[in-house]
């Protein structure tokens, strides 16, 4: 057995971090008020009642909006609403804070947008989920967009086109998981077709909020999210656009930002809000996924799975991925034309990933032995150019590979 | 000895597992010993499930990702599984697995 590394290592059990023990309640009280009996634990160690749970989740959604003052009174919203419980919290959190009188009222207007995207419903299924979030935003008294993803994939990205406001014109087919499938190579795996979903996703939102006059979009992004997001995004080669996939703003576009309002939530906590606030949300049929199907599903459980024994792992890791910045010099440099993030800065010295691609390209060139080794390096090294004009940044310059319009 | 008497409720997709009935007021069939939340969880697997135990149950609780509340506080508070379960109690099962 290999022991590299475990020198120091006395006993076997030292080697890993001991779970946290799981919780115990001391005295049954609530850790706020101190008064009430509490009814819910965060972080597997703080006991809170209700009241004191309830107005502490909404101070914090209000107080980021506060402490960051990316909207201004009067600005128009766009806000992605989709299943599950975070966006429906979303939604109550700002008509409750809409709706109140006193000088911390929220004084801008949301408008909603839903993206239809669930290929793997029935259209019975679809129909009925479009229908339940009309009559649920209804409620909220939002205006609300839908849009067809697959049919702004087929119009090419012509957003304004499938934009619609009557969901009698949303456009549910049988036929869209072929359709969609259609644009993307039948090769291309899992992990690639979820990174190109997302980013036609991102560009909707972008494109759906110029056209409706908005200057930020708020998406339902948890803390779970950005964590797993954070590690795809080492994983998939997208470090250089880090600090805009997973920080507080992606402001890659000059006029629209997207902000997360909800990245130091987590699940359980919106969840139980939803239920004390008596919220229906949509609920989406579950399928078993292998988790080793896409990276994205891996890294998910993998920092679902910690989080379950070391509470601090989503916010510790959200957190480092505040500290990260995108490079100054990086902000003028062309833009990807798939994610639309800067593209890299081009050294004199070959970097890793153009190494690889010279190595790639000049095996695959047949070698002339008519010169010695070091004339026939010399002269593949200057014909060998730079994969400098690619429309894409490196990431997407594989993806690229994948789609079949771009 | 008769039955226990206890109101059973789904929230946030878990009432798809069961028929898509959101709220069910059970039974449980009078037995040696207490009902546990542990055998109510088996329970339930056995007599309301209409879909795959794995999508509900993982080793002997239920899967990570649904919230139990018992009368509307949370399991961790009432030492989860062990907790032992009296007449008219409410116990709600919330599946908090969303897109992403």
């Amino acid at each position: 057995m290999c022991s590299v590394g475990d020198d120091n290592l006395e006993e076997k059990t030292s080697k890993y971090m001991e779970p946290v023990p799981k919780f115990k309640l001391d005295d049954n009280k609530c850790n706020k008020c101190r008064a009430s009996t509490p009814c819910i634990v965060l972080r597997g160690k703080d006991a809170y009642c209700q009241a004191c749970f309830l107005s502490g989740t909404t101070h914090k959604f209000k107080a980021f909006l506060g402490k960051h003052r990316f909207v201004y009174p009067n600005d128009k919203v766009l806000v992605y609403h989709t299943e599950g419980h975070p966006s429906t919290s979303l939604l109550h959190f700002l008509r409750s804070g809409l709706d109140l009188s006193t000088p911390k009222k929220l004084r801008f207007e949301p408008i909603v947008i839903y993206i239809e995207d669930k290929i793997d419903l029935s259209s019975e299924e679809r129909s009925d989920a479009a229908e339940f979030i009309r009559k649920q935003v209804e409620e909220y008294k939002f205006p609300l967009h839908y849009i067809s993803l697959c049919d702004c994939v087929k119009k090419n990205n012509k957003v304004a086109e499938c934009l619609v406001d009557d969901i009698s014109k949303l456009s549910i087919g049988d036929n869209d998981k072929e359709n969609l499938n259609q644009v993307l190579n039948s090769k291309a795996n899992t992990t690639n077709k979820r990174d190109i979903l997302k980013i036609y996703k991102k560009t909707i939102l972008i494109e759906a909020a110029k056209h409706l006059g908005c200057k930020v979009v708020f998406t339902p992004e948890l803390g779970i999210d950005i964590a797993s997001q954070l590690l795809t995004n080492v994983s998939l080669g997208r470090g250089i656009h880090l600090a805009l996939d997973v920080g507080i703003c992606d402001n890659r576009d000059e006029d629209v930002k997207i902000v997360r309002p909800l990245r130091h939530f987590e699940i359980k906590e919106l969840a139980m809000y939803n239920h004390f606030n008596r919220l229906e949300v949509v609920a989406k049929k579950e399928k078993l996924e292998n988790i080793y199907s896409s990276v994205q599903s891996l890294m998910k459980n993998f920092v679902g799975g910690l989080q379950n024994n070391f509470p601090a792992t989503i916010t510790t890791i959200v957190r480092t991925g505040d500290k990260l910045a995108m490079e100054k010099s990086l902000e003028d440099n062309p833009r990807c034309v798939l994610c639309r993030g800067p593209q890299e800065n081009r050294n004199e010295e070959l970097t890793s990933a153009e190494s690889t691609s010279f190595s790639h390209w000049v095996s695959t060139r047949s070698p002339q032995y008519s010169m010695t080794p070091v004339e026939r390096y010399e002269k593949s090294l200057e014909s060998f150019s730079v994969a400098g004009d690619s429309p894409y940044c490196f990431a997407c310059e594989r993806l690229s590979h994948d789609l079949v319009v771009s | 000895m008769s039955g226990l008497n206890i109101t059973i409720e789904f929230g946030g997709g878990a009432e798809l597992l069961f028929g898509n009935k959101k709220k069910q007021e059970v039974i449980l069939p009078a037995k040696e010993g207490e009902w546990t939340l542990k055998d109510l969880i088996f329970w339930m697997k056995d007599n309301l499930l209409q879909e795959r135990p794995e999508l509900f149950i993982q080793d002997d609780s239920v899967r990570p990702g649904i919230l139990v509340l018992v009368n509307d506080a949370d399991w961790e508070l009432m030492d989860t599984v062990k907790y032992v379960l009296e007449a008219k109690d409410k116990i709600v099962f919330i599946s908090t697995l969303h897109g992403g």
